[in-house]
């Protein structure tokens, strides 16, 4: 039954795989980042490869060695200093790793689509010569063969680093904590760069090596390297042989189920599966693996992308604020109805994208779960509304257009509910790949697939026997999106909201203090689901017709960093995340749009809450510096000084101390000498708080000299005041207070 | 109960001395050549301050937690650093350290300023905090914890940690992370001998730890101090620490509240 031919045909892809997986298994173990670039720049160094080789002329070997020992590991280096150095620094979050290893794959894959297009490109030339060694059925190609020897060689020698070395140690004391890695003497940065640099630089050979076999495309390259992730989930991120030997046997199983074929319904799936088995692995494993659930520590927990710290206290002056940015933000989606026809059309895109955001808003904003499938949600609901239209929906009857529309969207929920039930028990980077790959296996098995997709139109819509011209549609349009936001604000307000930001910032507190995390999480999913299957559908009615490419499982990845840039917490930042990817795709050429965002993901480091977050601090900031123009400077300098004659007192009041019985006791009738105290404040124009008077009242009751450090922190100008008198002593050369 | 307390008597008998000196404005520097001739082998620097901090600010995001801070820290010294939960002890101890950049204010180290060093040549020069948590590498064998560190600072031998504490002996091959808190801290300080420290920060020493471990470790504390490194000890048991300081900081939401002759806080 097994091939020897197939099982040899298998080991070229399996074997890229597997070298995939140890270049993401090292950045990984020497820096904690899953690197979801990793694909972006396996893209980016593939393009510039074939770049030299086609259009330059320049020799194979010299182009190779250009990309394989300069850029890819440059590449490396420089992400490290400039992207993920500065967010280690910080202890930022996983999950903001995470966005940000999102940025770099968007801005890797916006150059590659603005330099040279989004089509594929099949010229790109191998490194190693097409030549097969060995004889009949036992040959193999010097590619495979090169490919297995490089695994073999890094295996080696990283197993030799890793355990004989001292640098393996250090990489492990590093990855263990950073910080205190540098505190013990551990260059720390010098491992991070080195494990950067080694693990772009398989990236750059996975990319080369993938590139002459599945064409060059931006989206499509960096989606088979992402599917790679297979093999390290397998791994647990840690084994590096289990990776190598799962690369290997995903490989050669996919091309032994060649030899078989599937006759009836599921014909069509089983073809997909023979060249989507990476995929299908990837969701089984994250599916039913128990021991993934704790996988990449918190990262799923989202927490830190969100700026708001709780849901509105409801306050009269906030509320009129939001009022007036709600009414300046529908004056703005109105806008459109005044436009041409032709403009109103490509202004469609807006409120339909602004839904799928708002899902992603849910989802993240608000309970915290990295959400990296939406696309699937999306195309889910506008492939069901379309079939609903045409009346094809197996036991459902033909409906009217927006009828269609909003069943179709709650028809999602069931899936959503489905596939989130065992998603939300993965937390962290589990998570963020459990949700990838459903909406990859969707997009494999449903969305690509010709009998179900091709040829699936959106019929004209009729209210009440009217044709819905563009204007209305544009209206219907913004009814949706009206019912997305309410979803929204139903869920942000009230018991329920400070239950889902209670889940968000802190799940296992949640959890103690009574609150049912996982049926919120699930609601919060399922809603999720049905929003972006309304924005979904809406999307493929705005366009005319189904369009798997516009719900390809990278669209999630770019939308889901497009929601972290404007703000995950913001229902106003989604919208307004729509309305600038429509325009800047109008406006520029193709990819432009992938590429701003991906710049503007890489200035999380720096905004950390997103745009949106930087416009609030902004508006702030403004309104503080307008305060400060304008009301009287009153009273600033009492602040610091108040606190500083209570708290001199705590360290007596310890009552670990052990004098401390003596320093609390209440003293038989001693009261400490207030009104001194009271003086020395008065001639400083300060006030005692009630409390700070009490903890003097008490303190100096029964240890008078406890009352002694008051002084210290009071040296009045008048030095006669008995209290300073009496403990002028305490004063350091320094100066007892600035 | 603590063997500096042996010293304590001695330093307040002596306390008005040089509490009053650097009161009156005076030096520290006669308060560190008194020190000096207590202990064996210290190296101060020239005018006796190891360490300056002056105008402090320091703090995370928008949070200012250090509103200006000075410092002293005499050389070959044991100065406890006290306060409540969010004086800004830590915090000190971590702008010290390099972890937490000052916004505002200089640093010196023995008479060089440093403000703008890294943690990690902080620490390879001998300037060493040991963190109240996450003191160790919790995924690493204890063997590998020390050896890491001895290996840095260029001396792969990890016998001098194993006869300070002769109980990591049996316990080489285990997982840090799964030994009690105690054995975490003991080995913290293990590793902090290695680096073979000039001045050793040791935050929240007791913190979670029963009295008896505690006084296990503040009693190896008083070795290394009186081997002559200048030690600084953030800590809430403060009858242990201020038995074995010479100098006592009180801290109070960022700003220093206190600073004097332990004899004069504990005796007030």
């Amino acid at each position: 039954m097994v091939s020897v031919e197939l099982a040899i045909a298998g080991l070229a892809i399996g074997a890229v795989a597997a070298l995939s997986g140890i270049g993401l298994l090292v950045t990984y173990r020497t820096n904690g980042v899953l690197n979801l670039a990793h694909g972006g720049i396996a893209t980016l160094v593939a393009y510039v490869y074939r770049e030299m080789t086609v259009e330059w002329g320049f020799p194979v070997w010299l182009s190779a060695v250009i990309a394989m020992a300069f850029l890819a590991p440059g590449l490396g280096l420089l992400l490290e200093r400039l992207v993920f150095r500065p967010l280690a620094r910080r202890r930022a979050s996983a999950a903001e790793t995470l966005v940000a290893s999102l940025g770099v794959l968007v801005l890797s894959l916006g150059m590659c689509a603005g330099i040279w297009g989004l089509g594929t490109r099949n010229d790109t030339p191998s490194i190693f010569p097409d030549e097969r060694v060995g004889s009949g059925s036992w040959s193999i190609e010097v590619d495979t063969l090169s490919t297995l020897a490089l695994i073999l060689v890094a295996c080696v020698f990283l197993g030799v680093v890793q355990n004989r070395t001292r640098f393996g140690r250090q990489v492990r004391a590093v990855v263990d904590d950073r910080e205190l890695a540098e505190m013990s003497s551990i260059p720390a940065d010098r491992v991070a760069a080195v494990g950067w640099a080694f693990g772009t630089t398989l990236a750059g050979f996975t990319g080369v090596l993938l590139a002459p076999r599945f064409g060059l495309s931006p989206y499509g390259l960096s989606l088979v390297v992402l599917t790679t992730f297979a093999v390290i989930v397998a791994a647990r991120l840690s084994s590096l042989p289990v990776a190598v030997l799962t690369g290997l046997a995903i490989g050669i199983a996919q091309s032994e189920l060649t030899q078989f074929s599937v006759t009836g319904v599921f014909a069509d799936t089983y073809r997909t599966l023979t060249s989507s088995l990476f995929v299908v692995v990837l969701l089984v494993l994250l599916l039913l693996s128990p021991k993934l659930r704790e996988l990449g520590g918190d990262a799923g927990s989202a927490g830190r992308l969100s700026s708001r710290e709780a849901p509105e206290r409801g306050t009269l002056g906030e509320r009129h604020k939001n009022l007036i940015i709600i009414f300046a933000g529908i004056v703005m989606l109105m806008a459109p109805l005044f436009f041409g026809a032709a403009d109103l059309r490509k202004a469609f895109l807006v409120p339909a994208l602004a839904l799928i955001f708002l899902s992603l808003v849910i989802v993240t904003g608000y309970s915290g779960q990295v959400s990296l499938g939406v696309a699937g949600y999306a195309g889910l609901g506008a492939l069901f509304s379309l079939k609903l239209e045409a009346g094809e929906f197996p036991g459902l009857p033909e409906m009217p257009g927006l009828l269609a529309i909003l069943i179709g969207a709650l028809l999602v929920a069931p899936i959503g509910l489905i596939t989130g039930y065992p998603a939300i028990r993965r937390r962290g980077l589990a998570l963020a790949l459990t949700t990838f790959a459903v909406g990859a296996t969707v997009t494999v098995f449903v969305f690509n697939q010709p009998d179900l997709s091709v040829g699936v139109y959106a019929e004209p819509l009729y209210l009440g026997g009217w044709m819905l011209n563009d204007k209305a549609f544009y209206i219907v349009e913004m009814v949706g999106l009206g019912l997305g936001l309410l979803a929204v604000y139903n869920l942000h307000r009230g018991r329920l909201g400070r239950a889902l930001v209670a889940v968000r910032d802190h799940t296992e507190g949640a959890a103690a203090v009574g609150v049912d995390v996982r049926n919120l999480k699930l609601l919060a999913f399922t809603v999720s689901s049905v929003v972006a299957g309304l924005g979904g559908a809406l999307l493929s009615h705005s366009t005319g017709s189904f369009s798997s490419t516009q719900f390809e499982p990278m669209q999630s990845l770019l939308w889901f960093t497009a929601v972290v840039v404007f703000g995950a917490d913001s229902a106003v930042g989604a919208i307004i995340a729509a309305a600038f990817i429509v325009s800047i795709n109008v406006f520029f050429p193709e990819g432009s749009s992938t590429l701003a965002v991906g710049i503007l993901a890489l200035s999380l480091g720096w905004l950390p809450g997103g745009l949106a977050s930087a416009v609030r601090g902004l508006v702030r900031f403004v309104a503080l510096r307008l305060a400060d123009e304008f009301v009287e400077p009153e009273g600033t300098a009492p602040r610091p000084r108040i606190p500083s004659q209570a708290g001199v007192l705590t360290p007596a009041a310890q009552p670990t101390t052990g004098r401390s019985p003596a320093a609390v006791a209440p003293g038989g009738g001693v009261t400490v000498d207030l009104t001194a105290v009271d003086r020395v404040a008065a001639a400083r124009g300060l006030t005692l708080t009630p409390f700070g008077r009490s903890l003097l009242g008490r303190l100096g009751g029964g240890a008078p000299a406890a009352a002694l450090p008051v002084a210290a922190s009071l040296p009045g100008p008048n030095g006669a005041s008995p209290v300073t008198a009496g403990t002028g002593t305490l004063n350091h050369p320094e100066g007892g207070r600035p | 109960m603590f063997p500096s307390k042996d010293r304590a008597p001695s330093n307040a008998g002596a306390g008005a001395g040089p509490s009053a000196e650097i009161a009156a404005g005076s030096s520290a520097s006669a308060l560190a050549a008194a020190a000096a001739a207590t202990r064996r082998g210290g190296t101060p620097a020239s005018d006796g301050i190891e360490l300056r901090l002056t105008g402090g600010r320091a703090g995370y995001g928008n949070v200012e937690v250090l509103h200006g801070l000075d410092l002293v820290i005499p050389s070959g010294k044991v100065v406890a650093m006290l306060g409540v939960n969010g004086a800004g002890k830590s915090t000190t101890l971590r702008v010290l350290a390099g972890l937490v950049p000052l916004r505002q204010g200089t640093l010196t180290w023995r008479g060089e300023v440093i403000t703008k060093m890294s943690a990690l040549d902080r620490s390879r020069r001998g300037l060493l905090l040991v963190p109240d948590e996450r003191a160790v590498f919790a995924s690493l064998s204890v063997r590998d914890n020390l050896m890491v560190v001895a290996e840095a600072a260029g001396y792969p031998d990890i016998t001098p940690a194993l006869d300070a504490f002769p109980k990591l002996r049996d316990r080489l091959p285990q997982r840090a992370g799964s030994m009690s808190g105690g054995e975490r801290r003991m080995l913290a300080l293990a590793r902090a001998l290695l680096a073979r420290p000039s001045v050793l920060m040791v935050d929240e020493l007791s913190l979670g730890l029963s009295p008896k471990v505690a006084a296990e470790l503040f009693e190896w504390l008083a070795t290394i101090a009186a081997g002559g490194t200048t030690v600084i000890l953030a800590d809430q048991y403060t009858e242990a620490a201020l038995g074995m300081a010479d100098l006592v900081y009180v801290l109070h939401r960022g700003e220093r509240s206190f600073v004097g002759d332990p004899a004069e806080l504990a005796h007030a």
